[in-house]
């Protein structure tokens, strides 16, 4: 799906719905609305990924990116915010400054992409399939030099330790727990200093 | 010198430091009694090795003979520039070792008597303790850094005993005073060490391969140490360079040395802190400013002694400072009216004396240098008991003047018996110790053909001889002239067993040939003229006081009155404390306050204003501080593009 | 017709999503609202690691490999800062991060 006509429609289709969506998002001031939109800009770069040929990566993005995290995101409006409500609009400094760094941004790593000298892929090298899930999954636990098997279990330990830090952030504080805070003092309520 | 007490000499100045630890611990609160039984103990240890050691020096090694026996290496700065701690065995140290050890454990066991009940009793003895340890440790120093390192330290607990009760205002000034004026003196003391390091280090290391130099120098050679510097090769190199004022190096490195040794030993001009010192307790003044510490002065010019008598002009300016010092407290002494000042007066007239024997010895005539460490070994005991049986009458009558005392000698028939003891042996009575000792250095003058330092000797033991009786009259005959003399009576036994012992040194001291000891080989004849005339000497000093002294006339008053202008000037002792303070004060308004002045102005006034400037600075600043983390991020953006930007172009 | 899509294209997207985020994560008020920008930036990265697995080391997976790799601390990454929001917004009633500036200096808290 990497080459001829197809693929080029389907790379401006799928450029041109992300760039959007993604407008989409950060403009929006309705939450809820921003949120549907990541998911299609999620969609879209799934797509995207598919047209460079990475059917097992465009596979993730969309199971733990759409269906992970995004659906979590939902969660976490619909339990904090009214999705009903608008978001208050900016003021207009901070949105020229934005715009202003995200345009400069922009500017400067164009730049430097057009200025880089990338090794021009052959057509060969462009024709090689990576359809397989099968050299993925043997990299990623592969102990050998070039292998990922260090880096892949640290990140089940990040993964881990970092639903066990959620829990115990935001859980809500046992009758108990409130009175050893009270004794302890305000020191340790920053809700209380903000109130 | 080979056995186990050679080896480990180390451990006699241990014993102290260990008693210090243990005092720490167990003698507190309550048990502060224990204090002075572990010092005690600790020192009698140190004194039976030390005993031990002496007896094995004299069985087993060669007469005379100086060996290191025990080194650790403590500081490497490069070859032959290595400071060790060791223990240097020879004849002088182990004299010193004796008289330090021996007379420290007897104050050690005074004081259980004098200090009973004291707030700081385990307080005097930890410092009693350090300083023992220290002096020991400076009698045993092979080189000048450990030695210097010592000095300090006995300089330290000196100021810490005489401040011992820091209540009282003129004891914490005393101790300033000690303090400053010694440390002043070791100043150009250490600048004599680094002068000395310098240029023997140089002539060991460039020596061609050090041998034409130092003759048998190995690697073991160590700049810093005794043995090197007093070699004659080094000496002689030493002298061969030039130093300042037209003078050679060596000489101006054995003065610098000097300044020193009469800093601490109270030499005139600098001998104003030792009356001053008689504020601390009076065991202490009999220990450290009578016995052992003034004399490390004299110790450390005769452990350099071979540097001086190579330096003739550095000798000569030991013999006039001592013989200065000797005749100058000798007639200051005769004025005053507190017992423990015009023993003060009296150390400080005997140690000039000695410096003033090693003054007249030289290389071909060293008997001097004998009859000076042997003055030193018998000045040690009879000053002692002064001390401490003036601690006895102090400690009875409640005061310090004569003039409130009288008629003691029946009440206190110990306190008595062995005064007397020390009065004559240091009037030079014979056959006490001081007697002998007086009558060496004065043959030695006599011998060298110095007339007028002989002449000096002279009359100052006559003086001597003049105020000691003076005071024995004053504080033991006649009537009682207070209410608290007549209340008087005897110490316990317990200090006076102490006084009996040292009266019985006093008495027989004289009898050991410590010269033989220290200068073996060398030939030492008694002269019976020299006898005749310092026999003559103290007897008409003896008989003076009597005779101003002695019956119920007032012809001392009539004397002084006579003298007028004279008298009072002695009395005020030369008005040299007034011409410091003047001195002090033309520092102070000169070149102390400017200096304040300077720094509170000019210095801090930098300082705050660069102070000043940052805060406006940061006051400034402050407004970018929104605690908008957004914010925060677009400024890090911003930054981060530019320095991609100015890495671009400066790549380009 | 259309161009076909060269390396620059596709870097020229990604690079452009993930200004979009930047500008997100600067003018939302809504602490949710960051972290869908932050969301942004993430596949952004994402995309750029794909893409030049695909036209620069087409041998290898590697690029693939920390796709997965920032998908995973994604994922971590949403779940903590979700806990913190929770627990945030259960104090303040309000996830306006303009309300969140008690760092700065106090006589400086205008929002």
């Amino acid at each position: 799906m990497h080459d001829g006509a197809i693929s080029t429609v389907f790379f401006y289709l799928f450029a041109a719905s992300s760039i959007a969506l993604a407008l989409g998002v950060v403009l929006g001031r309705r939450l809820l609305r921003s949120a549907i939109c990541l998911i299609g800009v999620l969609g879209s770069s799934a797509g995207l990924t598919l047209v460079l040929g990475f059917e097992f990566v465009a596979g993730i993005q969309v199971l733990v990116f759409i269906g992970g995290i995004v659906v979590m995101l939902l969660f976490a409006i619909m339990m904090t915010s009214q999705g009903h409500t608008f978001e208050q609009q900016p003021t207009l400094r901070r949105r020229v400054a934005g715009a202003t760094v995200a345009a400069a941004f922009f500017t400067v790593t164009l730049s430097a992409y057009l200025n880089a000298d990338f090794p021009v892929p052959t057509a060969e090298q462009l024709a090689v399939s990576h359809e397989g899930a099968d050299e993925i999954g043997r990299k990623l636990l592969s102990n050998q030099g070039d292998g990922y098997i260090v880096p892949f279990e640290v990140i089940s330990l990040l993964l881990l330790s970092a639903l066990i830090g959620g829990i115990v952030i935001a859980r809500k504080h046992a009758p108990e727990d409130e009175e050893s805070d009270q004794d302890q003092g305000l020191a340790n309520h920053p809700s209380d200093v903000g109130r | 010198m080979t056995g186990f007490i050679f080896e480990n000499a180390w451990l006699i100045p241990a014993m102290p430091l260990i008693a210090i630890l243990l005092i720490a611990v167990l003698a507190r609160g309550e048990n502060r009694g224990l204090a002075g039984m572990i010092g005690s103990a600790a020192i009698g240890v140190a004194f039976l090795m030390t005993c031990w050691l002496g007896v094995s020096y004299l069985r087993l090694a060669d007469q005379g003979a100086a060996a290191v026996t025990w080194s650790i290496e403590w500081l490497r700065y490069q070859d032959h520039l290595v400071v060790s701690l060791g223990t240097l065995i020879d004849p002088i140290s182990l004299l010193l070792l004796v008289v330090v050890t021996s007379v420290s454990l007897l104050v050690h066991v005074y004081s259980l008597g004098y200090m009973a009940g004291d707030e700081g009793f385990s307080r005097y003895y930890v410092f009693l303790s350090l300083f023992t340890f220290s002096m020991l440790g400076l009698v045993l120093a092979p080189n000048l850094v450990q030695m210097y390192v010592f000095w300090e330290l006995v300089g330290v607990s000196s100021f810490l005993l005489i401040g011992f009760y820091y209540t009282l205002p003129e004891a914490i000034a005393a101790s300033k005073k000690a303090f400053i004026v010694t440390r002043f003196a070791d100043l150009f003391f250490l600048a004599g060490i680094l002068v000395l390091g310098f240029y023997v280090h140089q002539l060991v290391v460039a020596g061609g391969s050090a041998a034409s130099v130092v003759g048998a120098a190995t690697t073991q050679t160590q700049a810093l140490d005794f043995a090197t510097i007093n070699a004659d090769s080094v000496l002689l190199a030493l002298k061969g360079q030039t130093g300042i004022f037209g003078t050679d190096l060596l000489t101006v490195a054995m003065l610098l040395v000097f300044v020193g040794a009469a800093g601490k030993s109270a030499m005139f001009p600098l001998h104003v802190w030792l009356p001053d010192a008689m504020a601390g307790p009076t065991p202490v003044s009999a220990l450290i400013h009578a016995a052992t510490m003034v004399v490390a002065g004299v110790y450390l010019v005769a452990r350099m002694f071979p540097g001086f008598a190579a330096s003739e002009d550095a000798l000569r300016v030991v013999a006039a400072v001592g013989s200065f010092t000797c005749l100058f407290a000798a007639v200051i002494a005769c004025t005053q009216t507190d017992i423990k000042r015009v023993l003060a007066f009296s150390t400080l007239s005997q140690i000039g004396y000695m410096m003033l024997a090693l003054g007249v010895a030289s290389a071909e005539h060293p008997a001097g240098f004998g009859a000076s460490m042997f003055h030193l070994y018998t000045h040690a005991f009879f000053k002692a008991l002064l001390f401490l049986g003036a601690g006895s009458v102090i400690h009875a009558v409640g005061s310090n003047e004569v003039t409130e005392m009288g008629g003691l000698r029946k009440k206190m028939p110990w306190t008595h018996a062995t005064f007397l003891t020390a009065t004559l042996a240091i009037a030079g009575v014979p056959p006490l110790a001081g007697f002998f000792s007086k009558d060496e250095i004065l043959g030695a003058a006599w011998d060298g053909h110095h007339a007028l330092i002989f002449g000096v000797g002279v009359f100052v033991a006559s003086l001597t001889a003049f105020y000691m009786f003076r005071l024995y009259i004053l504080t033991f005959l006649g009537g009682c002239r207070s209410a608290e003399a007549e209340r008087a009576h005897e110490s316990p036994p317990v200090m006076t067993i102490p006084l009996v012992v040292l009266g019985v040194m006093s008495l027989c001291g004289g009898w050991i040939g410590v010269s033989h000891f220290v200068l073996p080989g060398v030939e030492l004849h008694a002269h019976l003229a020299v006898m005749g005339i310092s026999v003559a000497a103290a007897a008409v000093g003896i008989g003076a006081a009597f005779w101003m002294y002695g019956g119920q006339t007032n012809r001392a008053e009539t004397i002084a009155r006579s003298l007028g202008g004279v008298y009072r000037l002695v009395k005020h002792k030369f008005y040299i404390d007034e011409i410091y303070l003047f001195l002090t004060h033309m520092i102070f308004r000169f070149i102390a306050a400017p200096a304040a002045w300077f720094d509170r102005h000019v210095v801090d006034g930098a300082m705050n204003l660069s102070a000043a400037v940052v805060h406006r600075f940061a006051a400034g600043m402050n407004v970018f501080q929104t605690g908008q983390v957004q914010t925060y991020g677009i400024w890090m953006i911003n930054g981060t593009i530019l320095v991609m930007v100015f890495l671009w172009l400066v790549q380009r | 017709m259309l161009h076909p899509p060269t390396l620059t294209h596709w870097l020229a997207l990604s690079a452009l999503l993930f200004s979009i985020g930047l500008y997100g994560i600067f003018t939302r008020r809504n602490a949710v609202g960051i972290l869908l920008s932050i969301e942004l930036m993430l596949n952004s990265a994402v995309l750029n690691l794909v893409i030049f697995n695909r036209f620069v080391a087409s041998g290898d997976v590697d690029g693939q490999v920390m796709a997965l790799f920032v998908i995973a601390v994604a994922a971590a990454e949403a779940v903590v800062a979700l806990a913190i929001f929770v627990s945030f917004y259960r104090h303040r009633h309000t996830l306006d991060v303009t309300e969140a500036n008690q760092i700065c200096h106090p006589g400086n808290s205008t929002p």
